[in-house]
């Protein structure tokens, strides 16, 4: 029989707030963590299309973790071990406690180390010194860092991997995790999503794939508006989630208190294109399919879809045109909201930011609302969706995200009763 | 920032000249701060590894602030000598054209001339 897998910490590093508490109050509150982009200076932001940003402000690795780990990596891992701090704290968990083989850590990453990379590769080229560029360079890019500095620091010595699709990174993280529990090759995995490249080179690159909002440029707080008419690109966002995933044995034991059960997980290919979704959605819709049927729930059970929803026209059009393929006229009576709305795409790290408000939608009955969703885009006009936070007994959430390179994933949290 | 470039090891001539210009303050301050701790307490007798835990990686990242701050270039064959701060710091005179021992009252290292200097 297969183990079951409950999330029992959280961790959260993001554009409004770092720590869980004051995200999901901010997040309650449909604060906008999108602001122009001050970081690149003395870099100028002229020539770029797009302005604004989901930033982490005044963050300080060393206010929150020891040096010997926060210094040696670049900001997404430090966002990663800080994340992974706070939520195994919120755990509960005892490392000196645990079989530290049993304990893993998944890292969903879709860009890495780009900050020391950019900088190393732009000094390398412009002053032509290969002896100068820094001995660190390599480790601190190489994309397992997060996954392997959140190991040293706690002492996990179980399966350590990182995955790396894109937007949908964290996601396939979460399921990975899932997957490991529920096979016994661990008791807890750290499970991580974690990205921080809004960095010249970046950031070009995305406003030159014109993916990215440039109409909202004066008024950072209104770019990100998933679903309605006047959304024109997603915004980019950084930070990190963690959760603490584990069997439901595991946590019975220690009496851990228990947010949710992950119950479900899909991941496909639509085999189409690197950029562009299958304007169908049939896709999308059979990835989520596949992972409600994994959880054992049928599409009638879902109560809220923490939708992918990163406000590019065709994006979010394709993701309600494969809810309401899926749910039918059931589409309208599920409650949905886009996290994207309120902190940017924070690319491998949306998946587990989502999976906590996912989660925190099950442990506390409130479902944050959809920022500067004004004037509903018929193409994509779904009845759950809100401006305003909602209340609602949650018993089933369904998370999607899907990444470049034509990549779906889809978690299911459940419910949990007291005494699991 | 991390790992800030060009380093912010804070050993430029412009801090340290006016006090003291030796080599081996510089050295000591580059490691102090590499070590967050008082570069009194750093001697030149301490062993890189046995006495100032610095590991394989922690030294090459420390001899790559010391590149920067002589405007050194240190071929991998030198490295095996320098084991402990005092080899460090003759090794770097040696590399600056100062003869042996400190003699810090002279004139402070031209940081603009040891490039050509290419010895062993």
């Amino acid at each position: 029989m297969r183990s079951r897998v409950v999330v029992t910490g959280l961790g959260i590093v993001s554009p409004i707030g770092i720590g869980v508490s004051d995200f999901w109050k901010a997040a309650l509150a449909g604060q906008s963590g999108i602001s122009a982009i001050t970081s690149f200076d003395p870099f100028p932001m002229d020539g770029y299309r797009s302005k604004v940003a989901g930033q982490v402000r005044d963050f300080a690795v060393e206010r929150f973790v020891d040096s010997a780990h926060g210094e040696r990596v670049d900001r997404y891992a430090q966002f990663a071990l800080v994340a992974a701090k706070e939520a195994l704290a919120d755990s509960g968990l005892q490392m000196a406690k645990e079989n530290p083989h049993r304990v893993g850590v998944i890292v969903g990453a879709g860009m890495g180390g780009m900050v020391m990379g950019e900088r190393e590769i732009t000094q390398l080229y412009q002053q032509q010194k290969p002896h100068r560029v820094h001995p660190n360079f390599i480790p601190v890019i190489t994309l397992n860092s997060a996954s392997g500095i959140i190991a040293m620091a706690y002492g996990a010595k179980g399966p350590n991997l990182t995955i790396s699709t894109a937007c949908s990174s964290s996601a396939h993280a979460l399921g990975q995790a899932l997957h490991c529990i529920r096979e016994g090759r661990a008791d807890v995995v750290i499970t991580v999503g974690a990205d921080a490249s809004i960095t010249p080179l970046v950031f070009a690159g995305f406003c030159s794939l014109r993916a990215l909002s440039s109409k909202f440029n004066d008024h950072p707080e209104k770019a990100s508006r998933p679903f309605d008419r006047l959304r024109d690109g997603f915004i980019m966002g950084e930070g990190a989630g963690t959760l603490i995933l584990e069997s439901a044995a595991h946590a019975k034991k220690r009496k851990a208190r228990v947010y949710a059960e992950i119950a479900g997980y899909a991941a496909t290919s639509e085999a189409y294109h690197m950029v562009i979704p299958r304007e169908d959605g049939l896709e999308v819709a059979h990835t989520m399919r596949l992972a409600l049927a994994d959880a054992g729930v049928t599409p009638a059970q879902v109560d809220y879809i923490n939708a992918h929803a990163t406000s590019t026209t065709i994006g979010d059009a394709v993701e309600v045109r494969a809810i309401r393929r899926l749910f039918k006229s059931r589409a309208d009576k599920i409650t949905i909201s886009a996290t994207k709305s309120l902190i940017g795409h924070t690319l491998g790290a949306a998946g587990a930011i989502g999976g906590i408000a996912s989660v925190l939608a099950l442990h506390t009955g409130q479902i944050h609302p959809t920022a500067n969703y004004d004037d509903p885009d018929p193409a994509c006009a779904l009845a759950g969706l809100s401006r305003s936070a909602q209340e609602r007994r949650v018993k089933v959430v369904l998370l999607n995200a899907f990444g470049f390179g034509s990549n779906n994933a889809a978690v299911v949290f459940k419910h949990v009763k007291r005494e699991m | 920032m991390f790992y800030g470039s060009p380093f912010t090891v804070n050993v430029g001539e412009q801090q340290y000249m006016a006090t003291d210009p030796s080599i081996s303050l510089k050295i000591r301050t580059a490691l102090a701060e590499y070590l967050k701790r008082d570069s009194a307490t750093i001697l030149t007798t301490q062993h890189l590894r046995d006495d100032l835990g610095l590991d394989s990686m922690a030294v090459i990242e420390l001899l790559y602030r010391i590149e920067e701050a002589f405007d050194l270039q240190i071929p991998d064959q030198d490295l095996v000598g320098l084991t402990n701060v005092g080899h460090v710091v003759s090794y770097v005179e040696k590399r600056l054209g100062k003869t042996t021992s400190p003699a810090p009252t002279k004139k402070p290292a031209k940081p603009s001339k040891p490039k050509g200097k290419k010895k062993s």
